[in-house]
C-alpha cells in the first residue's frame, strides 16, 4: 500500500479489499486487484477531508449497487440446466414445506385429540389446509404475472392440492370420516373457486391494459 | 478476442457507463483510472463512475467484444506495470457510433418539440 498515504486512507483502502468479498469470485480475480489500485489511485487524487469522505460513500454505494447484479449475472451464466431447475426446486421445495405443515397439523390434531376443525376427518382438514394455503401463495404469485387463468388454475390444482392430498392419505393412512363422493365435490368446488378468482384477476389485467 | 455476431444495433440502448466508457476509450487507449478521470473532466463531474461500475460494464463490453485488453504492458519506468489498458474494437466503434446516432435523432426531437432552444446554426 502506497506510504504517502494517510493512516486513515489506508485504512479505508483495506476495508475496501474486504468488501470486494461481496463481489463473485471470478469477478474479484479477475478485477479485483484494479478495482483496489482505482481506489487507491483516487484516494491519491483527493486533498480535502469532505472530498475524501464523498469519495468513500459514493465508492460504497457503488458496491451496494453492483456487487448484487454481479452476483446476479453470475447465477444467470450458470450453465442452463441449473437455471430450468431453479424455478422448479423452488416449487418443489414449497409443496414440500407445505405438506410437511399439513402433516404437523394432522399429527397435533391426532396427538392432542383435537376434534376435527371442518368437521371432514383429520386428514382432510389438513388437504383443506394446504389446499387454501397453497392456492393463497400461488394466486399471490400469478397476481403480478401474465400467465393464462386456466393453465395456472389447473397446475396449481395439480400440484398444490392433488399431490400434497395423495401424499397425506399415503401417509396418513385411511380416514374413516373420508367420504369419496365430497372429496370429488370438494376438488371440483376447489377448481372452479381458484380458476374463477385467477379468470377474474386476468380480465381485470387486460382491462386496465386496453385503458 | 470474441468476434461479434450481433448487429450494432442489437445493443442499443447502452448503459449511461457504457457509452461514456466507449466514448473514452473513443480516441486512445487507456486504463481503467484514467477511464474514469476523462469521464469524470468531459462531463465536469457530473458522471463518476465507481469501480464497480466502471469494471462491471468493462467485463460485459469485453464479454460483447466491444473493447479488448492490449496485450502489451505500459513500460514499468512511466507506469504500474500491473495496469491493464484496453481499447476500442472495430465493433465497439460501430456500436458506439450507432449509439450516438440514436441520441442525435432523439436530440432532434426533443428540438423539434421545442424541448431545447435552436442551434445558431439550424
Amino acid at each position: 500500500m502506497n506510504k504517502n498515504l494517510s493512516t486513515e486512507a489506508k485504512y479505508f483502502v483495506w476495508i475496501y479489499s474486504i468488501l470486494l468479498l461481496a463481489y463473485p469470485r471470478e469477478f474479484r480475480r479477475e478485477y479485483g486487484p484494479e478495482m483496489v489500485r482505482l481506489v487507491l489511485d483516487c484516494q491519491r487524487d483527493t486533498y480535502t477531508i469532505s472530498a475524501r469522505r464523498r469519495l468513500w460513500l459514493r465508492t460504497f454505494f457503488d458496491l451496494v449497487r453492483t456487487a448484487p447484479r454481479e452476483r446476479l449475472n453470475n447465477l444467470r451464466q450458470e450453465n442452463k440446466l441449473m437455471r430450468k431447475l431453479h424455478p422448479n426446486l423452488v416449487a418443489i421445495g414449497g409443496c414440500v414445506l407445505l405438506i410437511l405443515a399439513a402433516m404437523l397439523l394432522l399429527n397435533y390434531g391426532r396427538s392432542h385429540q383435537v376434534p376435527s376443525i371442518l368437521l371432514f376427518g383429520h386428514v382432510l382438514d389438513a388437504v383443506v389446509f394446504t389446499g387454501v394455503v397453497g392456492n393463497v401463495i400461488v394466486f399471490l404469485l400469478v397476481k403480478l404475472t401474465r400467465l393464462r387463468p386456466l393453465r395456472v388454475a389447473f397446475w396449481t390444482f395439480l400440484i398444490v392440492t392433488l399431490v400434497p392430498a395423495l401424499a397425506l392419505t399415503l401417509i396418513a393412512g385411511a380416514d374413516p370420516k373420508i367420504n369419496a363422493p365430497r372429496v370429488v365435490v370438494g376438488y371440483v368446488v376447489s377448481f372452479m373457486f381458484w380458476y374463477g378468482l385467477h379468470w377474474l384477476w386476468s380480465n381485470k389485467l387486460k382491462a386496465s391494459e386496453t385503458v | 478476442m470474441k468476434v461479434p455476431t450481433r448487429r450494432p444495433e442489437e445493443f442499443l440502448p447502452l448503459t449511461p457507463a457504457m457509452f461514456h466508457i466507449l466514448l473514452a476509450l473513443a480516441d486512445k487507449e487507456r486504463h481503467g483510472y484514467h477511464i474514469m478521470r476523462e469521464v469524470d473532466e468531459r462531463t465536469n463531474g457530473n458522471v463518476k463512475l465507481g469501480p464497480g461500475t466502471l469494471y462491471g460494464s468493462i467485463k460485459r463490453m469485453m464479454a460483447d467484444g466491444l473493447i479488448e485488453e492490449l496485450e502489451e504492458r505500459p513500460d514499468p519506468e512511466l507506469d504500474d506495470e500491473r495496469r491493464r489498458y484496453y481499447r476500442l474494437t472495430d465493433f465497439g466503434f460501430r456500436v458506439a457510433s450507432a449509439e450516438a446516432q440514436r441520441l442525435e435523432q432523439m436530440v432532434r426531437s426533443a428540438r423539434a418539440k421545442k424541448l431545447l432552444p435552436r442551434t445558431k446554426a439550424g
